[in-house]
């Protein structure tokens, strides 16, 4: 559907709805993806929905109604099933009307009309590129690969009106030959800005470097994480560090606004119109912006409900769909010849979940390459083991930062910790 | 309805037969969501999702085409057939596959899950004013600062047809109960909740879960395990009820045992298997009285559902018996590959958008014959600790090296439960620990989880799938806290 028709069913909607306060969304997607595996294509898809979804509500109680019925001549109908979930609701002591009118959206560009076409010819060479390479050397490929896009239009009783688009193409690839493995998650709004063939290169070579891998020695080692095991571990910090949970006692975050969390050498931010595309309104259709959220250490913000920030005195925030730490200039050889001693370079983690979220402390496994490090050299590959830590904990140690990569939604950097003990 | 979607499908299939695909099929779904759920003593979401669509699968030259759309619309509908043909031949054209699906006899039918009283009739007032008490139930103490109250009514109807000449529906109702306590307590917090998740059953699920005893119990829970001492480390005895057990089978047993992994379908994903098709028959995964029964037949089991989307009937077989392991679970895809003739039905997709895969059956670990109580159990362990519920999991990618944790501890000393503790964790290897199980308990204390929300496949599909246990005893395994 065009911006124009998705939001013609949204200002039918917010015309015919009988109550003061009403949003209403309708997104149009489509995903189409080609999934390999034991050197064959295992699945090849290409998926298509649209959904409408409507929150109405009186001034005291509040319901969230969605659809797949997409069809303007509908929408009465729609209302009045919508309507038959809100008179039955419950009085909410914490009902919020809709934003107030006048948000300003930002604009951002994450369209790419190619990557919109999906063409299957583009997803199944890649795949087959992949196949191949893994059977000249020996190896097992498995991954997906595919190209999706999402059109997104918002409208509020109190006069906010928005759409916006995105699409992205992605890769994700392990080559294997049994236990050496490895591994590259590729993302980006554009198929060609995705670089296929150098990873399927660079992936193979280091299945190569993968093998005999030998048992993990007990001792101090320092941990060098490439950017992909780094970006394992930042989304359960983002889930930690909402303020109400903070406030009442719940996250690690509890009573600790301002104060350091991380070491001075961690800064963790989010963009809307950046390196990485975020969306720029939330399902209430506040609009979205940039936001600092751990800035040197120190938890300057946390994302905030419209109800808890008027409550609390703050100001309404959410994280965008994007996370972003700040890095220094070094790339990840750098990284590795300069650490100094003895250490394990990570390349992924693997089955994450908190072990106890009050502390956030975690645990996890290694996966697709771990390897000693000996005054910046890799010595040889070491067998994958469970790890049991707390990431703010390392992240207070942080000793040098290389330069972010993108790893779908977050930016993350090469980094160095501090001597730990395994 | 269900005649509606018998037509769509039908017609499809005629379109499928017309465009000369070798195999073809059809899944046409309505769901009907509803979900109330309470914060703390708040209504905070009232929501109702009417999801609608067609998912047609095709094989031509041995390579798929998968193509979905949501809503009926004809016109859409069309469009989404020829999408499936033409990315199959897209990828027959680039590279031959190889898809060899196990000879399976059309299915004809129509199926119905057990349901008493339909939830979407009961009235909205009743369901609120239950939440509403549960949470009045669970904030009667200051040291709860947070709950979780939910219910959630899934009304499932989907047709399956294919061009061997399959056509069945089944009509599936789905309901969860969920409570949760969050007691805090200086700078600590611990919560306790209700275990048993859903079924597939009516508004007599929700009365039997009883959640006002479970809000009361889950309040007084959350405030004893704040207040306890943290659980010891070093080796120690087990005994975990069958809540508990229900997600450790569903870690070491049943994801080991899926065919799609052995054979390295999920190799970049949810990873692959210590299992080798060989082992089948031949392997000891556990002691003499590990018995694990795989049952697509459970009546309340949320994976029964007639038949899966291979059109393959529900089935109940051992996955391991007297501790050997006996087969894997798998789809008309790879059947043949782990040497067996026939599917056992296990495919299954997330919705109608979703490819089907290889997912776990219901499955359960059969009690023990003589009568034997938790208390029983309990009474030869010198030193140990008992294990209620789920907490936290995790497992390496070939599902042998794992950690679990627990909703509520008990310390076990001189043979009696002594005190609650917090912060257990246990970490083991799969055929070390079923291979120290000394005792399982009757069917007396067999306890299900009924399971919305398994992760696997790429996109990311949820799955659902029962799993059960009586109470079972496991000898010296490694206790420990995690963040030692």
């Amino acid at each position: 559907m065009t911006r124009d028709e998705l939001l013609e069913i949204i200002e039918a909607v917010l015309e015919k709805a009988e109550v003061p306060d009403v949003i209403a969304s309708l997104s149009e997607s489509r995903d189409a993806a080609v999934r390999f595996g034991q050197n064959r294509i295992t699945q090849n898809m290409d998926t298509f929905e649209r959904k409408l979804r409507i929150t109405l509500g009186d001034g005291s109680r509040k319901t969230v109604y969605s659809t797949h019925r997409i069809d303007i001549d509908a929408v009465p109908d729609i209302l009045e099933e919508a309507m038959e979930m809100l008179t039955t609701a419950s009085p909410d002591p914490e009902y919020m009307p809709p934003v107030p009118a006048g948000q300003v959206y930002p604009v951002v560009d994450a369209w790419d009309s190619t990557t919109a076409e999906a063409d299957p010819k583009e997803r199944t060479e890649a795949a087959a590129r992949a196949i191949s390479t893994a059977k000249n050397n020996g190896m097992e490929a498995s991954g997906l690969v595919g190209m999706s896009y999402e059109n997104t239009a918002i409208g509020t009783s109190t006069g906010n009106l928005a759409y916006h688009r995105s699409t992205d193409a992605y890769m994700r690839l392990t080559l294997d030959r049994g236990k050496p493995s490895s591994f590259r998650f590729l993302s980006a709004e554009a198929w060609e800005d995705l670089p296929v063939d150098s990873a399927i290169r660079e992936v193979a070579a280091e299945v190569e470097s993968d093998e005999d891998q030998r048992e993990l020695e007990p001792g101090e080692y320092r941990l060098i994480f490439e950017p992909q095991a780094a970006a394992d571990l930042i989304p359960y910090i983002a889930w930690s560090m909402n303020a109400r949970p903070a406030d009442e006692g719940l996250t690690v975050f509890s009573g600790r606004q301002d104060e350091m969390v991380a070491g001075s050498n961690f800064t963790m931010t989010s963009e809307v119109n950046g390196l990485l595309k975020g969306t720029p309104f939330d399902g209430e259709g506040l609009a979205s912006g940039d936001a600092v959220w751990i800035d040197g250490g120190r938890l300057v913000n946390q994302p905030c409900t419209r109800f808890w920030a008027q409550k609390t005195d703050r100001e309404p925030l959410f994280i965008p769909g994007t996370l972003a730490l700040e890095g220094g200039s070094e790339s990840i050889e750098d990284i590795i010849s300069g650490t100094p001693g003895r250490a394990l370079l990570f390349r992924r983690f693997w089955y994450i979940r908190f072990v106890d979220q009050k502390e956030l402390s975690l645990t996890g496994m290694t996966r697709d390459g771990v390897f000693l490090v000996e005054d910046g050299k890799i010595v040889h590959p070491v067998a994958d083991f469970r790890w049991n830590w707390k990431p703010l904990e390392l992240f207070s140690r942080i000793e040098k930062l290389g330069t972010p990569q993108r790893k779908g939604q977050i930016s993350v950097p090469p980094m160095i910790i501090g001597p730990t003990v395994l | 309805m269900i005649d509606e979607m018998k037509n769509l499908a039908t017609a499809i299939i005629g379109q499928l037969r017309h465009r000369g695909v070798d195999y073809g099929d059809a899944r046409v779904e309505n769901t009907d969501l509803e979900s109330l759920t309470y914060r703390k003593q708040r209504l905070a979401d009232s929501n109702f999702q009417v999801g609608r669509g067609v998912g047609i699968r095709v094989l031509v030259n041995g390579c798929w085409g998968f193509a979905s759309c949501s809503g009926f619309d004809s016109g859409l509908v069309e469009k989404t057939v020829d999408r499936a043909v033409s990315i199959a031949r897209s990828g027959a054209g680039v590279m031959e596959g190889s898809v060899i699906l196990s000879d399976e006899a059309p299915a004809i039918g129509d199926y119905s899950g057990p349901c008493e009283r339909n939830p979407f009739d009961i009235p909205r007032s009743e369901k609120l004013d239950l939440l509403a008490a549960a949470a009045d139930i669970m904030h009667d103490s200051p040291l709860i600062n947070m709950s979780w109250s939910n219910l959630r009514f899934e009304r499932k109807r989907r047709v399956f047809s294919n061009t061997e000449g399959s056509l069945v529906s089944s009509d599936l109702v789905f309901s969860m109960p969920t409570i949760m306590a969050y007691a805090v307590l200086g700078d600590d917090m611990q919560n306790r909740g209700f275990q048993e998740g859903a079924r597939i059953a009516g508004w007599e699920w929700i009365e039997q879960a009883d959640m006002i005893f479970w809000a009361e119990k889950c309040r007084e829970e959350a405030i004893m395990k704040v207040k306890a001492p943290e659980g010891p480390s070093g080796l120690m005895d087990l005994v975990l009820d069958g809540t508990h057990l229900s997600l450790t089978m569903h870690e070491s047993v049943g994801h080991p045992t899926e065919s799609d992994r052995v054979l390295g379908w999920e190799a970049s994903m949810a990873g692959r298997t210590f299992l080798n098709i060989d082992d089948q028959e031949k392997l000891k995964y556990g002691s003499e009285i590990v018995n694990f029964i795989a049952d697509n037949t459970l009546p309340y089991g949320v994976a029964s559902w007639g038949w899966d989307d291979d059109g393959v009937p529900g089935q109940k077989w051992y996955t391991i018996k007297n501790g050997i392991f006996q087969q894997f679970g798998s789809v008309r895809e790879t059947a043949l590959l782990v040497n067996r003739k026939q599917s056992t039905g296990c495919c299954r997709a997330m919705d109608f958008a979703s490819f089907p895969i290889n997912r776990q059956p219901n499955f359960y670990l059969e009690p023990g014959k003589e009568p034997i109580t938790p208390d029983d159990l309990i009474s030869d362990v010198n030193k140990g600790i008992y294990i209620e519920g789920r907490g936290s999991f995790s497992i390496d990618q070939r599902r042998v090296n794992f950690q679990f944790g627990g909703d509520m501890f008990w310390e076990i000393r001189d043979g009696k439960k002594v005190q609650p503790l917090k912060k257990v964790i246990y970490r083991s290897k799969t055929r070390d620990f079923w291979g120290s199980c000394d005792g399982i308990a009757d069917e007396r204390s067999f306890r299900t989880m009924g399971l919305l929300t398994c992760g696997k496949g790429e996109p990311m599909q949820a799955a659902r799938m029962t799993h059960g246990a009586s109470t079972s005893r496991f000898r010296n395994i490694e206790v420990g806290r995690g963040t030692e």
